[in-house]
Parts: structure tokens; sequence; C-alpha cells
């Protein structure tokens, strides 16, 4: 069945969104940069657009020439290549430039090279390659922990750079995880924690605990007798246990302290009524999260120093933000996507985007310039590109027929959703700023052609499936 | 098996449409949220707080004197900041040693090359200060400004290398306090007053409008988008004034030295030239509260009006003059210089009266007595037993009205006080029996000191009554805008006749009168004295008196006026009280000098047949542009004859004549320049590509390459002497 290495055929719905979002992030680029002196030829390649055009020309070249691997290459090489993106991790702590506060670069001549972007491809190689294992079993302790370690190594040693947001990305292994099969409970248990995590830098612990308890209250009230009237009795509780909450900030103890009696009470009776398990499971529930909330808020208050709390506070109180310098990327760049309206300024003619009214334009926040020239319009059909990118990946990932191949899909998929969410987001006050590029579009040569591999592997894979 | 395919199923439907599309889906709301349901929102806000149209302040317009000495100028200084974050990774890094050395060197003393270095990276690298608008240095020069944008990495530009300008002026006062209230200011939190108020629109110019950005909200520090449009702010006109700094000067001297002598309480002291009105000097002083000195601190000389006394008994012979009543030669009873009126006491001042009776009505005038004058005046406008009407009252203000005394001067700065002269029978304004004898001696009326001058200096411009200015003209880079030429508010105040008895009234003063110490023999002033009672309250036999104001009126030379000036010094507490000795002095002072520069006035010495000068007399080897030197032979008026056909040529003297001889200087060649100034020198040598350096200063008297040397681009080394 195998056909020969010569006859391929790169899929296009793979390269050409590449192609599509590589041309718009360098137009935006173009536009950043351009004043009314506008381009000389002379200075072109010491401008960040001509680095960034060099960088693209090697990408694409990077690109091409991994179309010319035979597949099989992959899952031979999966292990060492993950070994070198290691070596490279822990060597830039002795042999990198410090550059914003983070040892996360090499510096060879005029270049930068950031280990943590080819650190991505290591490890979804890796991660691919043991799922592919026969023995590798996602209900097992051993082949979780085995897995968990592969990702968390990288993780751990790029947080202690330190950047956080490259290292968040490495929670994209979970999607591929879950594909392989690992337990939904355990999604389920974590999407439990992270809201009561949240919650707790959101609210004090009484506030948590106190609203988790009366959620337990309506639950038990099932257990005991599923009736309509008990139902109603139940929501009339909850107005009035609100309005009691809002009137008198004074006595919220003891309000927690009378729903934290009616539900041991209604507790004992579901208990008698043999339904042991639901009542565990909910005051469990309720125990283990009032815990985590409430000790994120103590963390919070205690541990976080004030500049931390800030950046929180951007993200999910930005009212409570006094210092405006904090929230100042943020605005900045919502100013400029709002500026931009429906159809946008046109391309040129962005002037927020230029003279650095938003920091790190070129970079972490190069999606405003899509928003304030290209508008509504502009950022939907970035954002569609993306979109169909992520689903013909998975489609692509879906019809190989090794399993390698699929999972390294998976892999791939994953680490692009979570870099799209999360710089846009943040872009937008939907997650907080941490630097994230968006891909292809960001300026920076690393992460430019750490995605072209990755995405050209997958792109090769695919084309000699058979 | 199929039980594990829909498990599979199942788990990528949740990634894909559980998961990726709604994230996406959430993105695209957000972006349609930002962007158009608020949007408006954000447009408004970012118009508001981050992106303005912003007005850019014009260039001032300078204030001159008459010969184009600036008295007031906007000098540019600037502010600089920097912006860590513009520029990229490499030229931050590799222009940071360079930067830092030039840093520690030129910006701030205080680093050391290392310190400034630290600094720097830190400036980038520490996240949390990151601020993009680090104060480098304040009001910097525009030169210094030029040399720290040459640091490496300034040199890249803004939006490289995140050098920040903003540009901002200084009024400056390059003669200092010198008619400072007259000049005026424009601040912020006083008043505007002066020349700078009332042509705050021609100096301000047109502001221009330009896009900035806000970069620090607690600075409001606001920098420009330069790629947008903007409209160019237009630099405001310059304005021309009719001070003479000379005479400024000296006026404002003078009346220093005797505001310290008499201990005054304020003084002021004005000089106009006669025939055009044009101020040439203003000067205003007033004593700092418990202290003894003096500033220009307000405008007596426009905004206070005051009581004349006897400067103003010029207007009263006038009326009687005029009406003909009276000759000079006329007698009065001058009462041993003491009367009264209903419950009121006139007495003279001064030493002058006590022993004389009967006196000419000029004998009267020159004395200054009031007993002689309000009993004139009385006499033929006074309100007689039987009189049905009071025309005769009527007809004296009419008199005063006609001589302009009741007109404001409309000078070009604000707050002129109006003069005061009352109506008959204006109750309201106090007229009463009283009023007449007393206005005959300048007592019950009010003018500025400026208006008082106006009408003495008709009387020395033969009745033409001028308007006093203070601006000629405004230019724009040097070239006249508006003139305001000079303006005739009055062709006659009065008949000839009476104009010339005024003169002759005036000179008495001087040569005989209460002013004849201030008498010189150069040449000749008019004029008159003044010393009035201030704060006053007038019984039958006595007159409580608060103090006294000396002041002195008049012009100079009497025979052909050119200027006039007024002095007035108000409460004087040492060294005298009356106005000949306290006013008169600063007055002589400052004709003196006026009268010194007034060269048309001198007899021209070079007067008589035009001397014959000798070979030894005559400039020889001068060497120079035709065209100069043919100017300034002609201007000194020697003949000369031109044999000369080259642009460069030298003088010779022959005898008594001057000849000027041809200089051919040959293209390719180093030339002699030697005798040449440095002006001609340098257009010579450099036309021939020399790169001239020179040492010492006047004609060249030695170079270093030799004539005739072939001209290369060499440097050349010029001695002065």
């Amino acid at each position: 069945m195998n056909r020969s290495a010569n006859s391929f055929k790169p899929n296009i719905s793979l390269y050409g969104p590449y192609l599509a979002l590589v041309l718009s992030g360098w137009l935006m680029l173009f536009s950043i940069g351009y004043n009314e002196v506008g381009y000389s030829l002379n200075t072109f390649f010491s401008t960040a657009l001509g680095k960034q055009t060099i960088w693209i020309g090697i990408s694409l070249f990077a690109f091409i020439a991994l179309q010319f691997v035979d597949w099989k290459f992959w899952q031979t090489i999966a292990i060492p290549i993950y070994g070198i993106s290691l070596a490279l991790l822990v060597g830039v702590f002795i042999f990198g430039t410090n550059i914003n506060g983070a040892t996360s670069w090499y510096r060879i001549g005029s270049v930068t090279i950031q280990p943590s972007e080819f650190a991505k491809i290591g490890t979804a190689l890796a991660v691919a390659s043991y799922l592919n294992n026969y023995s590798t079993d996602l209900r097992k302790w051993q082949s979780i922990s085995t897995l968990a370690l592969i990702i968390l190594v990288p993780m751990l040693l790029i947080l202690l750079q330190p950047d956080a947001g490259s290292a968040i990305i490495f929670t994209s292994f979970l999607l591929v995880m879950y594909r392989a099969g690992f337990s939904p409970q355990f999604y389920i248990i974590s999407f439990f924690g992270m809201t009561m995590l949240i919650l707790g830098l959101m609210y004090p612990a009484t506030n948590v605990t106190l609203a988790l308890s009366l959620i337990g209250v309506g639950l038990l009230i099932y257990y005991t007798q599923p009736k309509f009237y008990l139902a109603v009795l139940y929501i009339v509780f909850i107005i009035a246990s609100y309005e009691v909450f809002k009137l008198y900030p004074q006595y919220h103890l003891y309000q927690l302290l009378t729903s934290i009696g009616v539900l041991s009470f209604l507790a004992g009776i579901v208990w008698n009524k043999k339904k042991k398990r639901e009542v565990s499971l909910v005051l469990m529930a309720i125990f283990l999260g009032s815990l985590v909330s409430g000790g994120a808020n103590w963390g919070f208050n205690h541990i976080l120093k004030s500049h931390q709390q800030q950046r929180i506070n951007v993200w999910l109180h930005p009212e409570l933000v006094q210092n405006k310098d904090a929230g100042y990327n943020l605005e900045k760049s919502k100013l400029a996507i709002g500026a931009g309206g429906f159809s946008g300024k046109g391309f040129l003619q962005g002037d927020m985007t230029k003279g650095n009214f938003v920091p790190e334009q070129t970079t972490d926040f190069i999606f405003c310039t899509v928003g304030e020239e290209q508008g509504f319009v502009g950022t939907v059909l970035i954002i569609g590109l993306f979109l169909y990118l992520l689903v013909q990946i998975v489609i692509v990932a879906e019809r190989q027929r090794s399993k390698f191949a699929m999972y390294y899909g998976y892999s791939v998929a994953g680490i692009l959703f979570l870099h799209l969410f999360i710089n846009i987001g943040m872009t937008m006050g939907l997650a907080p700023i941490i630097g994230v590029p968006l891909p292809f579009l960001s300026k920076g040569g690393s992460s430019l052609l750490g995605f072209s591999i990755l995405l050209g592997i997958l792109v090769n894979m695919d084309s000699r499936r058979y | 098996m199929a039980e594990v395919k829909n498990e599979v199923l199942t788990r990528v439907y949740i990634l894909t449409f559980g998961i990726v599309l709604p994230m996406a889906l959430i993105l695209m709301y957000k972006t349609i949220v930002i962007g158009v349901v608020e949007g408006e929102k954000w447009r408004d806000y970012g118009r508001r707080s981050y992106v303005q149209t912003r007005p850019v302040k014009a260039e001032r317009g300078n204030i001159m004197a008459h010969d184009g000495s600036l008295l007031a100028t906007s000098v540019p200084f600037f502010n600089l900041y920097f912006d860590p974050t513009v520029a990229t990774d490499d030229e931050y890094f590799d222009n940071l040693d360079t930067l830092a050395y030039c840093f520690a060197h030129y910006l701030d003393k205080n680093f050391t090359v290392g310190g400034a270095r630290e600094y720097l990276i830190d400036l980038r690298d520490t996240l949390e200060n990151r601020s993009r608008h680090v104060l480098l240095k304040r009001k910097v020069s525009f030169a210094e400004k030029k040399k720290i944008e040459q640091f490496p990495l300034f040199n890249l530009g803004r939006y490289r290398g995140g050098l920040i300008a903003t540009k901002l002026s200084e009024r400056k006062r390059p003669f200092g306090v010198l008619a400072r209230r007259t000049i005026g200011y424009v601040r912020d939190q006083a008043k505007d007053v002066g020349l700078e108020d009332s042509f705050n629109k021609e100096l301000g110019g047109t502001p221009g409008e330009q896009v900035m950005m806000l970069v620090d909200k607690k600075r409001d520090l606001w920098i420009p988008m330069d790629n947008l449009a903007k409209i160019e702010p237009k630099q405001g006109k310059d304005l021309v004034t009719t001070i003479d700094v000379n005479i400024q000067d000296i006026t404002e001297r003078a009346l220093y030295d005797a505001m310290q002598y008499h201990n005054a309480e304020w003084g002021t002291a004005v000089v106009m030239e006669v025939k055009t009105g044009r101020i040439k000097a203003i000067a205003n002083l007033g004593r700092v509260e418990g202290k003894r000195e003096w500033y220009e601190v307000y405008n007596y000389a426009v905004g206070r009006a005051i009581e004349p006394g006897s400067t103003f008994k010029l207007a009263s012979m006038m009326a009687m003059l005029e009406d003909g009543y009276i000759t000079l030669e006329d007698k009065v009873d001058i009462e041993h210089g003491k009367t009264t009126y209903y419950d009121q006491e006139m007495v003279d001042a001064g030493s002058h009266s006590a022993h004389l009776d009967t006196i000419t009505v000029r004998k009267a005038f020159e004395i200054s007595s009031n007993v002689g004058l309000s009993k004139l005046v009385t006499a033929f406008y006074g309100k007689k037993e039987g009189d049905k009407d009071r025309n005769k009252e009527r007809k004296f203000i009419e008199r005063l009205k006609q001589f302009g005394l009741h007109l404001p001067t409309n000078i070009e700065i604000k707050g002129e006080a109006a003069p005061v002269i009352k109506e008959v029978e204006d109750v309201k304004a106090g007229w009463s029996g009283l009023t007449l004898p007393w206005m005959a001696t300048g007592y019950e009326v009010k003018l500025t000191p400026l208006q008082l001058l106006a009408f003495y200096n008709a009387v020395a411009n033969d009745g033409v009554l001028m308007k006093p200015t203070l601006v000629e003209r405004t230019e724009s880079f040097g070239i006249a805008i508006d003139e305001y030429r000079p303006t005739v508010v009055k062709k006659e105040i009065a008949s000839r006749k009476t104009i010339e008895q005024a003169h002759q009234l005036l000179l008495g003063v001087v040569e005989r009168g209460t002013a004849r110490a201030l008498k010189t023999k150069r040449y000749k002033f008019a004029g008159k004295t003044g010393t009035t009672q201030i704060g006053y309250k007038r019984f039958k036999n006595r007159t409580r008196v608060r103090g006294y104001q000396a002041s002195f009126v008049g012009y100079f030379p009497a025979e052909k006026p050119v200027y006039s000036c007024i002095v007035v010094i108000y409460k004087p507490e040492k060294n005298g009280i009356y106005g000949g000795d306290v006013a008169g002095p600063v007055f002589r002072k400052i004709a003196d000098k006026c009268y010194d520069s007034l060269i048309e006035l001198h007899a021209p010495m070079n007067k008589g047949p035009k001397p014959i000068l000798k070979s030894s007399q005559l400039p020889r080897n001068v060497v120079g542009e035709k065209k100069d030197i043919a100017a300034l032979l002609g201007e000194l008026d020697m003949p000369y004859y031109d044999l000369a056909n080259t642009e460069m040529v030298r003088t010779l003297a022959a005898s008594d004549s001057l000849i000027l001889e041809q200089r051919t200087l040959p293209d390719n060649q180093v030339p002699s320049v030697v005798n040449m100034g440095l002006r001609d020198a340098l257009y010579v040598l450099e036309n021939r590509g020399l790169k001239v350096k020179t040492q010492g200063v006047g004609k060249v008297v030695k170079q270093s390459i030799k004539p005739g040397t072939k001209a290369r681009g060499q440097n050349i080394l010029l001695t002065l002497n």
C-alpha cells in the first residue's frame, strides 16, 4: 500500500489558510510601519517589516522543505526532537539572553530565537508518539502520569523563565488527551475547580460558600422529593436569601451558618432515604469548592503582590482598577478595535495602530490593527480563517491511518486554538493579558517559524498518509 | 466496536462543536460588541481621551523697539522624553553602550556610563515601571536638542529611536524690566496688560491643528502623530513700537534715581515725539509696600487720572488769551499769594509770591501764582451778580474742550482713565461756586499724565493735537503688514497767536520763573512746573494736606520742539516737594540725553567749504568690492576717479584725489587677499574652492598660501589684524 515518496499531494485546505494568514500578518505589519516617508529599499531590511519578510522567506522554505521528508521519519525522530527541545529549554538558563525580564531567548548575532516555540513542536511529537504506543492506556494511572510528565516538564521549564504565556499553551494537550480517551470526569472536575478558582479570585470565600450551599440545598430538596411546589418554595427561598444578602452585609456570616444548617438538615433526610452517594457528592463538592475558592481568595490577598493583583483585576474586575496604567493596554486595544467599527478605516489608514499607540502593536496586539483598519469584517475574516483551518486540521487528523499522525494533528489544532483564543481574547478583555502571539500574524521569527514547522509536518504527514 | 466508534465521534464533536466553534463565535461576538455595538462609545472615548485634534500654538511675534531692538521675544525650548519601547531589541541593544556613554557625558552627569547603561536596560526591561515617556531633560535649547538628536538610537527618529521632543516657548525680555508694564505680559494666572494684551491677536498668530496622541495622562503630555494632515500654525506678527531704547533707558534711570532720592510713592515719565505723537519712552515706577524699591507695577501714565495742579494753568491762560480777555502784560494783584474763596483758603505754592502784589499776567504765570490765575479766571468767567445765566462759566469749559482736554488719548494699551472736566452746574460731578477758581489752578479736574502731555505736545506742535501712539507697525518676517500712521486728533486747538503766547509763557517759566534753576546754556526748553496738593482738606485759614505731587511738563528745544515730556512724582517724602525741585531735574536729565542724540539739532561740524584732503589723509590700499567702496565713498562725500572695470578694486591716493585701481584675480590660482576685509576675502577664496580658517579680527594681513599657487581646495589660514 505504501506509495513511493515522490508522489504526494499537499492539502490545499491546510496550506491555503496558512498562506492567507501569513500574508495578512505581513500586510498588517506593512501598515503599522508605514508612514508618509514610506519604505526605502536601502533600509527596508532593517525595519521590522523587512526582518519579518526575511523570516517569512525562511518559514516558507522550511514549510516546503518539510514536504520532502517521509512521514515515518517523524515517528522515529519524535523522542529525540523532544529531547533536544528540552535541552534547549535548559540551556536557555545558561546561554540565554534576558529580554523584558524573562530569560527566554537565545541570541545569535542579531537574531533572537525562542526555544519555547520549538518545544511546542517537540512536545506535540512526543505526545503523539506516546499515545501511539499500544501499551498506552489513558485509563491507567501509569500512562496518565507518563503523559503528564512529558507535558509538564517543558511547561515548568518555560514557567521558570518566566514565560507564563507560553507555558499556558501546554495545557492545550488536554484536548488531545480527551480525544485519546482521557476520562471526562477529569475535565468536569477541572472545569469545576477552575470555576471555583476564578470565583475565589473575584469574591470573598463566604459569598462563594454561601452560593454553593444554596445550590446544594436545591439539589438536596430535589433528592428528598422532586415536587413542583418545593421548587417554587426553593426559588422563593433563594430570592429571599439574595435580598437579605444584599440588605444586611453585616449578617453574612449568620446567613452562611443558617444555610449550612439547612443544608445539614436536608442532608440528614436524604441520607436516611438511602441516597448516600448523592449526599456525599454534593457535600464533597461544596466542601472542596469552598476550599479552592477560599484558598484562591486568600492567596490573592496575601501572596500576590499588588501589581499581580492588578493584572488579575484588569481581567476580572476592570471597574476596580484604580491605576489606569494597569488597564491601559486593554483600554487602548479596545479603542483601536472600536475605532474600526464595522468595515474599518481602510488599509494604511489606522492612525491608532501606528506610532505605538497600542503597546506591543506588532506582536501580541496585532489583532488591533486588523480591528482598526479592517473593522468587524476583517476580524471575522481572520477568526473565520483560523476556524476553517482548525476544522480542516481535525478532519485531516481524523482521516489519518496512523494514530501517531492523528494525535499529532490534534496537538497542532490544540496549540493553534489556545493561541488564537488567548491572544484575541486578551485584546478584548476576555482573557488575562499574557504574552501569547497570534499564530502566523504576530511579528517574531521564532513563533512564525515554529508554527510553520508545526503545520508543515502535519501537511507532510497528510500528503503521505497511504 | 460500534460503541467505541460512537464514543470517539462524541468526543470529536464535543471538541469541535463544544469547544472550538463556540469559542470562535464568542470571539466574533466580542469583536462585534466592541467594534459595532459599543463602537460609537469607544470612538468617542478615543477622540476624547487619547487621540485628539489639538491646537498647536503659533510662535508669538516679537515686540521691538523703534530701531528693531527686541523688547519681548519668544525663545523656544524643548522638553525631551524617551519612549524606550519603540526601538526594536536589536537596535536598542546595539546602540546601548554608545547611548549610555552619551547619556552619562552629555545628558545627565549624575550618571556614570555603567550606571546609565543599567538605567537604560531597566527602562526597557522592567515591565512594571515601563513608561513610554521617560523624562530625559527639561528646558533644552534648540542647539542642545540638535545635539541630543545625534545620539545613537535617538538619531533613528521618533518612530524607531523613541526620542520625543515637545516644543514650548518662553517669553523673554532682552532689556529686562525696561518699559515692562507698557510692553506688558500675557500670563495664565494674571490679568493681561500692556501691548502684549492689546495686540494679543496680532502677536499670537493663528494656531494650527494637529492630531495628537496622549502618552501621559498625569502630565497631559501629547505627542503629534506625524502621519496625519495638520494645519500649520501661522507665526504671530512682530510689533514695532515707537519706543526708543536709549531714551527709555535714560528716562527710567533718571526717574528711578529721583524716586530713590525723594522716596516717592510713585512716579511716571513719558517722552513724546512732538510732530508725530509717538511715545519714545514711558516709565512707571511704584514703590513696593514698606520697602525702598520701585518697580513697574502699574501704568500710572495711562491709568491714573490726577489733579494736575499748576501745569493746568497753561490751559487757563490760553482760554483767556483765546478769548482776548488779557494780554501778557496786563496786571493782576496776587495779594502776596494768599486769598479766600467763600470759606476756603487759597495760597500760592513756593516763596515767590510772598512779597508781591500787583504783577503782570506773564509774571503771575511764571511764578505760578494760584491767586493770580484764579482771580483772573473768576474775573472773566465767573458768575457776576446780575448775570442771568452761567454762559461765561460754560465758555471757559468750552475753551478747555477746544484744547481737547476732555478727550481720552485712546492709547493702544488698555486701562486708560478718562479725563474729568466738570460740566457747569453738574452738581453730581461736584460743580460748586468754588469749582471755577480751583479749576483755574488745576484742581477739580482730572487728567492722566499722558493726557496732559498730549495737550502740551499740541502746544509745542503749533496747535496740532496728535494722538499719542506706542505702535508704529506690525511686521511679518521683516515685511510691514499694518502701518500705524501718526494721527491728528485736532488740527488747531487754538489760534496761532495764542499758541505763540503760550510758547512765550512756557519759556518764561524756565528763563525766569519756577524752573529757572533748571536752565541750561546748551539749549532752550520750555515747560511748566506743578506742585499739587494731594489729599487736601481746605479751611478758611489753612489747608490740611497729606502730601504733594511734583510735576514738570514741557518740550525741547524751545525754538523747534522735537520732544515733549512729562514727569510726575507722587508724594515725595524727602529732599523737596516742588515741581521745579523734584520733577524738573528728571526732565532735564532726559532732555539732556535726548538733545545729545539729536544729531539734526547740532550745527554740523563740516559746515563751510569742503576741506581739501592731502594724500596722506586719503585711504590707501584698501581692497574690496567696487560697489561697496563706491557706496562708502559716496556716503563720505569723497570724490574719486574710477579707473577699474573689475569687481574688486584697490584704492590709490594720488596727491589730493582718490583713484580706484582695478584688481584682477586669476580664476584658478590663490589670489592675494591681503588688505581685504574678511567678507571679501571669504568670497574670493571660497569661490575658488579654498577652505578658509581665520584668526584675529580686522583686515587680512597675512595668508598662509602664497598668491599664485594653484587653487586645489586647500585649507588656507588668514591672519587678521
